[in-house]
């Protein structure tokens, strides 16, 4: 069914077929190589493969199915064996490269799946058979892996890739990949930190929700479009603005993962991935300090037991020396395929992922392809099922507590006069008034708690800094006359929560 | 006739919507075909009658048997007015909010059943696209209870056939449990299965619904041991499918099933011999003076070659033959061993006993010959499963670690980047069979080919869902909550079951074998001393007062759930904990392992001495304390029995939270 009313360079041209076909070429890829292409911000491009086996940063692509990218993607058709693929639409940049890493990565990605058998053989309580030889851990673990690495270094694609390879793996792996970088947000809001299982490979499509996004109401056809994400709202895009918050975010993140494997024990065996903020990696500079002990927090919460370093030989010495005694630490060549992204770009990633989260996007296909029949993100139906409607509402300022953690601008202790100490803490929420002019809340995201223990009892002052979010609101307008403002949640209904936290990400249509 | 062919019990009496609820009101009217001419009321017109039956349809708005009756009645008598009603009906079911749909249901069900003509063949043409339509927005609850009125259709009609005839009933099954399966099933020769493939969803969906029929007449009759057993090897045989078996072992499982579900809606001995007006609820609307047939559902005959054990006693026929059912489980040994007639109660009933026993036993011989399933069944341990070397599973598991690890590739930046491996041969070359439409490749063997069939249905049924919903709009869901994610390892956030059945989610397995132990302590007992009846003694772990209480089987004063070690009587459960905290939780899971496979096998009814009580859930409290506090046993109060109910303690024991309540009918 996939290949019917496509069109065909060959065949006969139909007046649609024209444009098409004046739009679209055939790239035959040896093996081992990849074609890599950028986009414009307002085009498109549709890929087919027509013949031979590829994939897209792990995931491979079916047959003569076409996929659809935008938002100015940047990504990279990668083929172990050797294709032919078809290509429609204008990339501003598009070759075909034989440098790849992708021996590297596989040879890691085998490395890790040693781990995985081992850990699992370990879990069934067999003694190793002969010929696989004695096992050199007496207590074998799967991988639970940190990728660090400098902007700009692939660290979120190689994350992709190994989790993808992992799915592919025909044993039913399901990792988590958790995602600590703020700025990206993983399938919540950007802003947020948060950890999924995955169970079929992610597809790429746009920069945005590049790890797959999280549950609509609409049937979805690969698991990775409909995860059930675990989020933590730190509030800002850069983690330097609150390193304890987000310290203590981690630590939740990890709890909570590790509470889950003891329900799941097999579930444990297939490990996890740990993306990384840029920040992370800075060399030296004035936060140098942080960083180190967000690391430190990623590698206790998730009990690290490799971390690879992504094209960064002094970070790379750097943790050598500090875990190179109980943890592996793998220097990773960073592919060069990656393109330099400018603060801008991210910027608007960020957009585009608040507006997937709320609308849903449709990328239409390059002209002269009909806009059916095309595969989005892996989904057959986009233009059913990735077209969602979210929900704008009024409710008075007595409806929503509204918080702020910390204060607004947190200057970094260092920078304050010495012998000055904070008035407010950094972990202290404070309450928001609305009502206030100068409150910022115009265009804010805020993110909505869960409801917190309903045991009075059990509740604690700092109790809000670990509730997971549940949904993300954005407030589009203000009426501090009326005592209303009104905020755009994703989905119908009331809302779940009446406690949200407000950060530093902002919002316009 | 009714939705659920069980005769009336007290517990039925509670539930709105009872077994027969139009007997009585409408035996006097009795007919199905009288001239409009004697219409009592012929004034009406059929805008005016619309009207008035849509303003009644809308009071219908929670589960309530007087309205559903009444409505009923009104259905009959103007039963001109078919077509009217039908679409009346219709609209309601659509136009309502989802959690009113179901009673609607019921009444298109008992209009159905109760006036069969014209009202079927009116509701025939648009059951399929409503009740799939009604399926897709309702919650898990009430799906399993559409479930269940769409297995009495099989044999709704006064003819013992398909209510709405072969073709709506087997479009909607395979809808909702995919396969062939139930074309045959709903065929005139029911007894095949196994030839065509059968979804596990299917076969499980059939046992709740065996299960809660007994486990109803547990509750009528709380001193029916035979009830009980059943219920007890029933869920033995649901944790069994949810472990997986083979194709053929469902197809067994799912026969003897339908075998089961009409004889065992026959009152317990117990209850006096029931009025025939009762006993043969099908036949009643109909005029003919129906002959009391032998069983309870006259098609029933055809399917079932051997009459089935369980039907005899409460009818008292005379030609009854308690079979031993193994016999149908095993082709080679059917010759029947056929027993005297039994005219008499009181053996008969022991008869259903010891064949459902040997349905169970059969059912685990064949297990372990089968293609998948190994002695799960009374475990239902996944690592018991995968230690057996035949099990292609276990083989697929096993070859892949081999060929993993003859790479030899170490976790080093210098060998990553020396090697050359080949990966190929993992990604591709192993998984030869892949989803033309997504890409997605699995591997060979059968769990593989269940994998791509799972997954083959599951684009279906997203495609359908995607195309059906044009227009309606879709919406980012919120995030579930933390409770949620952490144990979504087997359910998924809209309840349902996960497709592919993931073996290695040993959470259910860990907290069945779990709620065993617990249930062997709970069973554990000290004879109290003569004379020391009214002593109060103490738990010296957790200081609470044990329970003493008259045993009836050995007619003695017992404590229960207690041990007695260096003189000193402890609960059973507190001593067990006190002494596993000691060891480290991963001898412990060894322990559990093992102790998993010999006791598989052992038939429980040895270990228990009292009716099978079922447990409090040890898993989750005490996985958490033990490795957290090894010593630290006090305060976990969890002694006895009492207290909670069974169906809450064996949900929530051995079922991921959402799925409780479909159990729960």
């Amino acid at each position: 069914m996939s290949g019917l009313g496509l069109l065909n360079s060959d065949s006969k041209p139909l007046p649609a077929d024209d444009e098409a076909a004046a739009n679209t070429r055939q790239w035959h890829l040896a093996s081992e190589t990849e074609y890599r292409f950028e986009l414009d911000p307002n085009s498109s491009l549709a890929i087919k493969l027509v013949h031979g086996q590829a994939e897209i940063f792990g995931a491979e692509l079916a047959e003569g199915n076409t996929y659809v990218f935008g938002l100015e993607c940047k990504a990279a058709v990668y083929t172990w064996q050797g294709c032919t693929i078809e290509v429609t639409g204008q990339p501003s940049t598009e070759y075909v490269s034989e440098e790849t890493p992708m021996q590297v990565y596989a040879n890691l990605v085998l490395a890790l799946e040693q781990m995985r058998v081992r850990a699992l053989r370990a879990f069934h309580g067999s003694p190793p058979s002969s010929e696989e030889g004695p096992d050199p851990d007496p207590d074998p673990q799967p991988p639970r892996v940190l990728v660090l690495g400098p902007g700009n270094s692939g660290k979120t694609t190689l994350s992709k890739m190994l989790i993808n390879y992992a799915v592919r793996m025909g044993q039913s792996w399901n990792p988590v990949l958790v995602n600590v970088d703020p700025g990206e947000g993983g399938w919540a809001a950007p802003g947020a930190i948060s950890a999924a299982t995955i169970t079929s490979p992610i597809q790429t499509s746009t920069p945005a929700s590049t790890f797959g996004s999280a549950a609509t109401s609409a049937p979805a056809h690969l698991t990775s479009n409909a995860l059930l994400p675990l989020a933590y709202w730190y509030g800002h895009a850069e983690t330097r603005r609150n390193p304890l918050l987000m310290d203590r975010l981690i630590r939740n993140l990890g709890e909570n993962i590790w509470e889950r494997w003891d329900n799941d024990l097999g579930g444990r065996v297939a490990g996890l991935i740990v993306d990384t903020p840029s920040s992370f990696a800075a060399s030296s500079g004035p936060n140098g300090d942080h960083r180190h002990a967000l690391i430190k927090a990623c590698v206790d919460a998730f009990r690290i037991n490799v971390i690879l370093i992504v094209g960064h030989e002094k970070l790379n010495v750097e943790m050598q020396r500090a875990y190179g005694n109980r943890i592996a630490v793998v220097k990773i060549p960073k592919s060069g395929g990656v393109v330099e992204l400018d603060p801008s770009y991210r910027e608007r990633a960020r957009k585009h992922q608040l507006h997937n989260y709320m609308y849903g996007r449709i990328i239409p296909p390059p002209p002269g392809l009909p806009p059916t029949n095309v595969l989005q993100g892996g989904e057959q139906t986009p233009d059913l099922t990735l077209n969602l409607a979210p929900s704008s509402s009024i409710v008075a300022f007595g409806d929503l507590t509204l918080y702020r953690i910390g204060e607004e601008t947190m200057a970094p202790t260092s920078a304050l006069p010495i012998g000055a100490t904070r008035v407010v803490s950094e972990m202290q929420p404070l309450l928001v008034d609305p009502a206030q002019p100068g409150s910022g809340l115009y265009n804010a995201v805020l993110a909505l708690l869960a409801p917190p223990n309903p045991d009075e009892s059990e509740r604690y002052d700092e109790e809000m800094l670990d509730l997971p979010v549940v949904g993300f609101l954005v407030i589009t307008t203000l009426d501090i006359p009326n005592k209303r403002m009104t905020v755009l949640a994703p989905t119908q209904g009331s809302l779940v929560g009446r406690t949200a936290i407000v950060g530093s990400i902002e919002w316009q249509e | 006739m009714s939705l659920y062919p069980q005769p009336a019990s007290p517990a039925f009496g509670q539930m709105a919507y009872a077994s027969q609820p139009y007997s009585q009101p409408m035996l006097p009217q009795a007919a199905y075909h009288y001239p409009a001419a004697v219409q009592p009321v012929f004034h009406v017109d059929s805008n005016m009658f619309r009207r008035d039956y849509m303003a009644r349809l809308a009071e219908l708005t929670v589960n309530s048997r007087p309205i559903i009756q009444n409505l009923s009645m009104i259905a009959q008598e103007y039963s001109r007015f078919a077509e009217i009603v039908a679409q009346c009906i219709e609209s309601h079911i659509r136009r309502v909010l989802p959690w009113m749909k179901l009673p609607a249901f019921y009444l298109l069900d008992a209009i159905s059943k109760n006036v069969f003509d014209p009202y079927a063949r009116q509701f025939t043409p648009l059951v399929v696209r409503l009740f799939l339509d009604t399926y897709e927005q309702v919650d898990q609850n009430t799906r399993s209870k559409m479930e269940e009125m769409l297995l009495t259709w099989r044999t709704g009609a006064p003819t013992g056939r398909e209510l709405f005839g072969v073709v709506p009933q087997v479009a909607i099954e395979r809808h909702i449990w995919g396969g062939e399966a139930t074309q045959s099933a709903a065929s005139s020769s029911r007894h095949t299965a196994g030839s065509s493939s059968i979804s596990t969803a299917q076969v499980l969906s059939e046992l709740e619904f065996v299960l809660s029929q007994k486990e109803r007449s547990v509750v009528a009759n709380p001193y029916d041991k035979m009830a009980q057993n059943h219920v007890a090897v029933l869920q033995q045989l649901r944790k069994l499918v949810q472990a997986g078996v083979s194709q053929e072992e469902l197809g067994q499982i799912l026969t003897q099933l339908r075998a089961l579900a009409q004889p065992a809606s026959v009152p317990p001995q117990l209850t006096p011999a029931p009025i025939p007006t009762q006993s043969y609820p099908t036949q009643m609307p109909y005029p003919s003076p129906a002959p009391p047939a032998p069983f309870p559902g006259p098609v029933e005959q055809p399917t079932y070659p051997l009459p089935s054990a369980y039907s005899a006693p409460s009818y008292n026929v005379p030609k009854s033959e308690p079979v031993n059912l193994s016999g149908l489980l095993a082709p080679q040994s059917l010759p029947v061993q056929p027993t005297p007639p039994s005219v008499n109660p009181p053996i008969s009933t022991l008869a259903p006993m010891n064949s459902i026993t040997n349905l169970y036993n059969a059912l685990l011989k064949a297990g372990v010959v089968g293609a998948t399933g190994t002695p799960t069944g009374a475990g239902a341990s996944a690592k018991v499963e995968e230690c057996r070397p035949s099990d292609p599973v276990r083989d697929a598991i096993r070859d892949h670690r081999k060929a993993i690890l003859a790479q030899k590739i170490k976790l080093t930046s210098a060998d990553i980047t020396r090697q050359r491996s080949n990966i190929v041969d993992f990604l591709y070359n192993r998984l030869p069979s892949q989803c033309k439409q997504c890409g997605i490749r699995f591997p060979d063997g059968p769990k593989g080919k269940k994998h791509m069939e799972d997954h083959l249905d599951m684009h279906f049924r997203q495609n359908r869902k995607a195309g059906q919903a044009v227009g309606r709009g879709y919406s980012r869901s919120w995030l579930i909550s933390m409770e949620d994610w952490i144990h979504d390892g087997s359910v998924d956030v809209k309840g349902k079951g996960r497709a592919d059945g993931r073996i290695l989610s040993s959470s259910a397995a860990a907290a069945v074998e779990a709620a065993k132990r617990e249930a062997e302590l709970q069973a554990q007992y000290v004879v109290v001393p003569p004379g020391d009846e009214a002593k109060s003694i103490s738990c010296p772990i957790c200081k609470e007062p044990l329970k003493s209480e008259f045993n009836e089987d050995d007619e003695e004063w017992v404590w229960r759930n207690s041990v007695k070690r260096d003189d000193k009587i402890y609960h059973a459960t507190c001593h067990a904990e006190a002494t596993a905290s000691k060891s480290t939780l991963a001898s412990r899971l060894r322990n559990e392992v093992s102790s998993s496979r010999s006791r598989s096998r052992t038939p429980e009814k040895q270990q228990v001495r009292t009716p099978p009580k079922v447990l409090v859930p040890l898993s989750e409290e005490s996985k958490k304390s033990a490795p957290s506090s090894p010593s630290t046993p006090v305060g976990t109060k969890r002694k006895a029995d009492d207290a909670d109910g069974p169906g809450t303690q064996d949900s929530k024991s051995d079922v991921p939270p959402l799925k409780k309540q479909a159990l729960s009918v």
